[in-house]
């Protein structure tokens, strides 16, 4: 078992749900169903996993025209050339806003989210508020994270209702020129990744 | 495949019971077919543990906004991409 | 869900708890062993009747727990059982 005081030892959840699911572990490790390195292994696949990737990602595509080309046709051997192990998404599909067209994604039937790549989703992606609101005012939405699309760009919405799971590959910032990749990277916040908001300098 | 990108294609408005990843929203709307992006086992019969096969077309459709919803705030092309098994789809009647 | 009202969107995060890291990976480590795939999680998560009460991994929590029933590998006794006792733990002497 892991060695620091898990919040609920220390009385750190009100969930009834916390108990619940740690019989679930121990009963099925004791069935000999799952093994405790297996679990472990779960969770640290899950920890390893942030929106640092997408940053690396979007950094190398603004950086290296066929890097970009692979993204765009093939997400799951882009992540894997730049080490990041995507197991799990049938599909990665990377869209690319462009000077007329600027994507936002959400999944309205359960919070879909490309996991594998960018780790656990926002508290605000998984809300009932986002779900619902994202396919019908897309635009206000965004205005809530601080953005609003230039005049003329369109707005397309990705509802992801089957395996594929969508992350926005971001314009380049202007006046970003003599910055180097790791720069750029973290220019490339995880919310631009959702499309909600764009980076900046 | 039974739908070429480009087709006009509608949802099926089905009341269908059970696990489905056609949202209600899109139920009776008509969009068109961006592209096919594969065939896969069908979700809706592996969520109650059947093989989902034969695999069934997944297809990108895409709707304008405009189409969705009556109040849209937002301009005529913005659009919304969704994706939709061709058990779901069927070709617009009429025209446009 | 989708086009239904919703109000302005809360951008709090929570801390994710270790509880929550834990029912994520079970369903993990289950869908390795081909135990359970996500389109049962996701039908089990929408038959919940306390779906709109419970927080994002509360559902995915109960949505195991029935599948694990369901499927006959585990009891909602032994669980109850089990899980009572881990609460008398945390609560202490």
């Amino acid at each position: 078992m892991s060695d620091h005081h898990l919040h609920e030892e220390t009385g750190g959840t009100t969930s009834p749900y916390a108990a619940r699911i740690r019989a679930i572990e121990a009963l099925l490790l004791e069935k000999g169903v799952l093994t405790e390195p297996e679990v472990q292994d779960n969770i640290s696949y899950m920890e390893a996993r942030s929106p640092a990737n997408g940053a690396r990602l979007v950094a190398r595509a603004w950086v290296d025209p066929d890097f970009k080309e692979l993204l765009l046709s093939d997400g799951k051997a882009a992540a894997s050339e730049l080490g990041m192990d995507p197991e799990h998404p049938a599909e990665f599909i990377v869209v690319e806003n462009t000077p007329e067209l600027h994507n936002l994604i959400v999944c309205t039937l359960c919070s879909c989210y490309p996991r594998a790549i960018l780790g656990r989703p926002p508290d605000w992606y998984k809300s009932f508020a986002y779900r619902s609101r994202a396919v019908r005012e897309p635009r206000a939405v965004m205005r809530e994270f601080g953005f609003e699309p230039p005049e003329g760009v369109e707005v397309i919405v990705h509802d992801s209702t089957a395996d594929a799971r969508y992350m926005v590959l971001p314009m380049r910032p202007p006046g970003t020129e003599n910055l180097s990749e790791d720069e750029l990277a973290e220019l490339v916040t995880r919310d631009s990744l959702v499309g909600v908001n764009v980076p900046r300098l | 495949m039974t739908f070429e990108p480009g087709d006009r294609v509608r949802v099926l408005p089905s009341e269908k019971p059970g696990h489905v990843r056609t949202p209600a929203y899109l139920k009776g709307k008509t969009g068109w077919v961006e592209s096919l992006i594969g065939a896969f086992p069908n979700p809706e019969e592996i969520a109650y543990g059947l093989s989902g096969r034969p695999e069934r077309p997944l297809y990108k459709v895409c709707f304008r906004q405009t189409d969705l919803w009556d109040d849209y705030a937002g301009p005529a092309e913005d659009r919304l991409y969704a994706d939709i098994y061709e058990h779901w789809l069927e070709p617009e009647r009429g025209s446009t | 869900m989708g086009g239904s009202p919703g109000g302005p969107i809360d951008k709090d995060q929570h801390e994710v708890e270790d509880w929550e890291r834990l029912a994520d990976a079970i369903n993990s480590a289950l869908g390795g062993r081909g135990l359970q795939t996500t389109d049962e999680l996701r039908r089990s998560i929408e038959s919940l009747e306390d779906y709109r009460n419970l927080s994002y991994y509360e559902r995915w929590a109960a949505a195991t727990e029935k599948l694990l029933i369901e499927k006959g590998v585990l009891s909602g006794d032994e669980i109850d059982e089990r899980a009572a006792e881990i609460r008398r733990r945390w609560e202490g002497p």
